[in-house]
């Protein structure tokens, strides 16, 4: 499928574009880096840009490329394993981004750092160090943020990808198609940080792509953090397995879902303005 | 399979975006600031465009001590000036965001959380009064601050009085939303501590940031309402067509009002400034929360020219023995130390007067801008202190030569007209006038305050007062303020300027008759309310209860001690003199007189 390889095709982009930019980046000091990467290194704004609208690009393309797949009932050509697994690209490729988000280092990383930090230690059992296996302990500098940003998320959605996809890396033209959308992109939507520190009063916001799941922190408990993207995804995951009347069932509560996260994006950008 | 066109259009696209990349690199290396990035031990890139050496305060918070953004917050690591000047204080010191610049960790946290505690900052006394005046509370006292007034939804006729004509001078007042007298201050901190900014001067350096205080910056707030800045430089403000009878004294203050010269404080004649007097906690406060200006003032007269009557206030100690970590780090930033065995002089509740010390057998003033020594002379115990009856007394009650009276004042509410609303910050529908019939300055009335001492007082409210248009009260109120009216004069006021004034003793404009066994009091312009009271007067000498004061139990003299000080006032044309026998014990010289023992000529007037 054309929009499966065009994101596979923004992978590439991003993975390479992550590259040129690790060297500008500092854990210690990521916003005082970034901010040097923006205004004092030429054009160390476009490439981080590419990066970013590139990365974004590879997560609106994949699940895109997820509603095509269940909207033409094509899942059924994936065994259960691969399908599973490229049900787990969704998630992954979220943490990637993440990872991307808080090594920003501007007051709204260090509150989704905190938030994050709270959801993943409300996991049962594990929870706590697994909080401090992705995000480092409280204190810290973002080394493992890092870590896990350019590498075990990024090499598990280029694992799972190549899987989906039968193939270890994207086609010329796909990478060609993406490379150059990214360029344009780059160039005409210039990606800001944040804030270096939060204004008093304001309501500071996390990625935009998790802006449905901030907002339904305001209301329900933390461990809905992790607990509503994974009803989701044992939703899409069952729908391979199902047919009829229960396919649509399915299909209708992760809609429901997406509907509702939605609408608490909304209600929390009206909340923010 | 992905088709040439798309490829094609993509490639223009990504050209188009490459094009506004390239506009964007170029604006990014013009405006790119070519200073230093670093001040203060850290990264500091507004340094990198503000590189102008009159953008440098100095001193302790030169540019190069703490950079620019300790104080101006904004994001310091950014080059890009949009996001750089993003989330800036524009007015360091406002107490908005205190807690993040003069506030900070390492800063003046202690300071700046005892100055958002004091009445500087909180103006509760004028807002209790104020509501007081209007009936809206049943006394003088009360924790509402100037800042909780101004946040009401649903304020009421004294709250919007304090709205519009009172909320221009409080420490939360912002640029732009201050009253005229203070335009150029900073904001909070800023207020005392920052150079004024005189409105229409020419774009200056940055100004100085310092501890050194100077009267400047106090007269603003301190030259309205008992303007006390104004009398202790011999100032007095009187109305527009007034200004002429002045002749040469006339003079037009910093913000344009009129006024007239007179005799400045003696303290202000040997070069004191205000800080040379006032404590620390008088100014910052002391971190408690307290209802008026004569509670949170530390300092007294006794404080430095000793206890009068030779007896112990308990006001001195040593330095081994004082705790107070402000005015160790005062003394610690001037590079000066004390030998814990010097003594040393207290305010009323323990801070010591670190600028006063002893030398030989008396103690000497350092002004603390200069550093200059004064002798400061105790007070002696002569006959003029010690004398019989007068042990209720305070200082100022003999020493403050004169104070400035308005005592007909108007004030209504004009419900079409607009007036400047610092609630809003807005010109909003409704306009307090306030009409007098003109100020004087002439010694001040005797108070009785809550602790019995006898203190000055001028007319604080002796007004008309029409809110009926904004939902208040019609009223009359008679009363007076006691304060200190920073006019000290070497010499005292006399003997006839007190029991012989009738203005002195609250009756007001008249004049006294003490030959018949009564003292009478004919006022030649009678109060509408009681003929037998002056027009200006406090009280009346048949009041069953004294005068009303501006503060819980604050009074004028009652009719017993107005009789007991017009009696000696009546032996006062002869014995001239406070050592005269007569005085000795003056309850038995009255004795003698009433029994015909004396060669007195004035006659058989009984007590």
């Amino acid at each position: 499928m054309i929009l499966g390889r065009l994101t596979y095709g923004l992978l590439l982009v991003a993975v390479l574009s992550g590259l040129a930019l690790a060297p500008f980046w500092s854990a210690a000091r990521p916003l005082e880096s970034l901010e040097t990467l923006n205004g004092a290194t030429p054009w160390g704004f476009w490439l981080r840009g590419v990066h970013a609208l590139s990365s974004w690009g590879f997560l609106l393309g994949t699940l895109a490329h997820l509603v095509e797949v269940l909207w033409k009932k094509t899942d059924g050509r994936l065994s259960p394993g691969v399908w599973w697994r490229s049900v787990a690209l969704l998630p992954v490729s979220i943490l990637a981004l993440l990872g991307g988000f808080l090594m920003r280092g501007d007051a709204e990383a260090q509150a989704g750092l905190a938030v994050w930090r709270e959801v993943s230690a409300s996991i049962p059992f594990a929870g706590r160090a697994l909080a401090a296996l992705l995000l480092g302990v409280p204190g810290s500098d973002l080394a493992p943020v890092a870590l896990h940003h350019a590498g075990t998320f990024t090499l598990l959605a280029w694992l799972l990808t190549a899987e989906h996809g039968r193939a270890l890396a994207p086609d010329l033209r796909s990478t060609v198609l993406a490379a150059l959308g990214s360029f344009a992109a780059a160039g005409l939507l210039p990606v800001s940080l944040g804030p270096a520190v939060a204004p008093a009063g304001a309501l500071l916001l996390g990625p935009w792509y998790l802006l449905g799941l901030q907002g339904a922190l305001l209301h329900l408990p933390v461990v809905a953090g992790w607990l509503l993207p994974l009803l989701l995804l044992a939703v899409v995951g069952l729908v391979r397995h199902v047919d009829g009347r229960w396919r649509t069932t399915l299909l209708a509560v992760a809609a429901a879902w997406s509907a509702g996260y939605l609408a608490f994006t909304v209600r929390l950008l009206l909340a923010a303005r | 399979m992905f088709r040439t066109r798309t490829l094609v259009a993509l490639l223009l696209l990504a050209l188009a975006g490459l094009l506004a990349a390239l506009g964007r690199e170029g604006q990014r290396e013009t405006t790119l600031g070519r200073g230093p990035d670093r001040a203060g031990g850290k990264v500091e890139r507004c340094v990198t465009c503000h590189v102008r050496p009159e953008e440098d305060p100095g001193g302790a918070h030169a540019r190069a001590a703490v950079g620019c953004s300790s104080c101006h917050l904004g994001n310091e690591l950014a080059f890009d000036k949009a996001r750089a000047h993003a989330g800036m204080e524009a007015e360091p010191g406002a107490l908005r965001t205190v807690s993040r610049t003069c506030g900070r960790a390492g800063c003046h946290v202690r300071e700046a959380q005892r100055v958002a505690t004091s009445l500087m900052a909180r103006a509760s006394g004028i807002v209790s009064v104020d509501r007081w005046v209007f009936g809206e509370i049943p006394q003088p006292r009360g924790a509402a601050t100037m800042r909780e007034t101004l946040a009401k939804a649903d304020p009421s006729p004294a709250e919007r009085h304090l709205g519009k004509l009172c909320a221009g001078c409080h420490l939360h007042a912002l640029r732009g939303n201050r009253d005229d007298a203070i335009h150029g201050n900073g904001s909070g901190c800023s207020s005392c501590h920052v150079a004024r900014r005189l409105p229409g001067a020419v774009p200056r350096p940055h100004p100085a940031v310092d501890a050194r205080v100077t009267d400047d910056r106090c007269l603003g707030c301190h030259s309205r309402s008992g303007r006390i800045a104004l009398t202790y430089e011999g100032l007095y403000e009187v109305e527009k067509d007034q200004a002429g009878a002045c002749g040469d004294a006339a003079t037009t203050l910093h913000d344009g009002r009129p006024a007239c010269r007179a005799e400045a404080d003696v303290h202000r004649l040997a070069g004191l400034s205000c800080v040379d007097c006032h404590l620390h906690t008088d100014l910052m406060g002391d971190g408690r929360e307290w209802e008026h200006e004569e509670d949170q003032v530390e300092i007294t007269c006794e404080a430095c020219h000793g206890p009068v009557r030779g007896g112990s206030a308990g006001t001195e100690t040593t330095w081994g023995e004082v705790t107070d970590p402000i005015s160790r780090d005062l003394l610690r930033q001037r590079g000066e130390t004390r030998p814990p065995e010097e003594h040393v002089r207290l305010g009323r509740r323990g801070t010591p007067v670190w600028n006063l010390r002893p030398s030989g057998d008396g103690w000497v003033t350092f002004r603390k801008g200069q550093g200059v020594a004064l002798a400061t002379k105790q007070t002696p115990i002569d006959a003029n202190h010690v004398l019989p009856g007068h042990e209720r007394l305070t200082c100022s009650s003999c020493h403050a030569a004169w104070a400035p009276t308005c005592s007909t004042c108007h004030t209504a509410f004009d419900a079409s007209g607009k007036q400047w609303d610092f609630a809003k910050a807005v010109e909003t529908p409704g306009r307090w006038v306030e009409t007098s019939e003109g100020y004087a300055a002439r010694p001040p009335a005797l108070a009785v305050r809550a602790d019995g001492r006898i203190a000055p007082a001028m007319p604080g409210m002796v007004m008309d007062l029409d809110a009926t248009s904004a939902g208040g009260p019609r009223a009359s109120r008679r009363l007076f303020a006691s304060l200190d009216p920073h006019s000290t004069g070497k010499k005292a006021r006399s003997c006839e300027s007190c029991h012989l004034s009738s203005w002195a003793l609250g009756l007001g404009t008249g004049t006294l008759d003490l030959s018949g066994a009564e003292p009478a009091f004919t006022p030649p312009a009678p109060a509408a309310e009681d003929a037998r009271m002056a027009s200006d007067a406090w009280t009346h000498l048949d009041a069953e209860h004294p005068g009303a004061g501006t503060r819980v139990d604050l009074r004028s003299l009652d009719a017993k001690e107005l009789r007991r000080t017009l009696a000696v006032g009546a032996c006062l044309p002869c014995h001239r003199d406070g050592r005269d026998p007569v005085y000795r014990d003056f309850e038995q010289a009255k004795s003698r007189l009433a029994a015909g023992g004396t060669r007195c000529a004035f006659g058989n007037r009984g007590g």
